[in-house]
């Protein structure tokens, strides 16, 4: 295969990168199959990926779009932890071996592609858009928004649906029906704009059975998010914020709604 | 588009050790193993304490004496201070206070929430038992 240049590598110049094949048609079971690539300093493992489709197995079947941290399609489990690929380097990570699997918790397609199914009705079923009792007419002009309620939910909209927080969560992955981070992040975001009125629909989605009360605090979506999201603090705010109406609306049953 | 998978999806489940896979999880779980040791204190405390209310006063003390019973207290009290130590610090990760331009750090609420704890234990020993 045409490596070019190959057989000049020195060996401290090759990563092996471990990749999770599975081939439904062909296999009942995932396997690793091990490639050697170039370990350069400026490669991430998107890249490391790709140079393996073009130069070495042109079956490997992965997401990408942009590579460069925004449109979220390439997550995956880089040495056991959820990350962009096109967001990490090879040297970022300890050995020159490294393991690339799909999104934990989510069922696998294809090699590292996932069934994202899940996630994709979850955020519809919050609801992601402004919310009006009765829209007012263009003419009326733009719902104006100060800079403070702005803030209230900026970090909450950086969300790009990678799904890595999914995949660090382990109540999702002891129950998928479970909210989740990134769609209650999102609720919350709605929740906390001041142009919106659709809390009464809002709320008793993400305070059903399975939704945040389910939350145990372990922490990590917060911890793996690329684009500084904090869903555990979404998470916590949305339990507090129920709280607080649950309580008034027993002290004050007509006038708490 | 149609509603059929042509191939079956690989469906993985989390195993017994999933919370020994990320040195993150496994502090998560000795949080919640805590509540353990705090629970089983509490049943020896309410025993001793009936035992003494039933005015055994002699068998409560012995078993308060028992070596298994203070070697696990001691043990007790690490995971009670541990949960103590992890649910402080999270306590400013959930609730972030802002001041002025700056919010507080996790540290900052455990730091807080410590002072308050010794203040507080001070207070209630000197009013309670030395009183
Ligand atoms: S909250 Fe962060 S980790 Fe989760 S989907 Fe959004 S960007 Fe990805
Ligand atoms: S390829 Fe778009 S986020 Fe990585």
């Amino acid at each position: 295969m045409g490596t070019g240049g190959s057989g000049l590598l020195m060996s401290q110049d090759i990563a092996t990168i471990r990749v999770t094949r599975y081939r439904p048609e062909k296999d009942g079971k995932p396997y690793f199959q091990d490639y050697k690539v170039p370990y350069r300093k400026d490669m991430v493992v998107l890249d490391a990926l790709n140079y393996i489709k073009a130069n070495l197995d042109g079956t490997l079947t992965y997401r990408w779009s942009c590579r460069m941290g925004v449109c979220g399609s390439c997550g995956a489990n880089v040495d056991g932890v959820p990350k962009l690929t096109c967001a990490s380097f090879l040297h970022e990570f300890k050995g020159r071996t490294i393991k690339v699997e799909p999104l934990t918790h989510f069922p696998v397609i294809k090699d590292l592609v996932v069934n994202m199914d899940d996630f994709m009705h979850k955020l519809v079923e919050i609801k992601p858009w402004i919310l009006r009792e009765k829209e007012s007419p263009p003419e009326e002009g733009e719902y104006r928004q100060s800079a403070e309620e702005l803030e209230r939910y900026d970090q909450f909209s950086s969300c790009i649906n990678c799904m890595l927080c999914y995949s660090a969560c382990p109540v999702y992955g002891l129950n998928e029906k479970f909210l989740g981070p990134a769609a209650t992040a999102l609720a919350y975001r709605y929740i906390e704009d001041s142009r919106d009125q659709g809390k009464a629909v809002r709320f008793p989605i993400v305070h059903e059975l399975e939704g945040v009360w389910e939350c145990t605090l372990v922490g990590e979506c917060s911890v793996v998010c690329p684009k500084g999201v904090d869903p555990m603090l979404a998470i916590q705010k949305t339990k507090i914020l129920g709280a607080t109406n649950a309580l008034k609306s027993l002290v004050m049953p007509r006038g708490g709604k | 588009m149609s509603k059929q998978k042509p191939f079956p999806e690989y469906r993985r489940k989390l195993g017994p050790g999933w919370w020994l896979s990320n040195s993150h999880f496994t502090q998560y779980m000795i949080r919640e193993w805590t509540s353990f040791f705090v629970a089983v204190f509490s049943l020896i405390y309410i025993y001793e304490l009936s035992l003494f209310a039933s005015g055994a006063k002699d068998s409560a003390l012995a078993l308060m004496r028992n070596p298994g019973i203070i070697a696990f207290n001691i043990v007790a009290l690490l995971f009670t201070v541990y949960h103590a130590l992890t649910w402080f610090y999270l306590i400013g990760k959930v609730i972030p206070i802002k001041m002025g331009k700056t919010t507080s750090k996790p540290w900052q609420a455990l730091l807080v929430n410590i002072v308050l704890l010794l203040i507080i234990s001070y207070a209630v020993i000197q009013i309670l038992v030395l009183r």
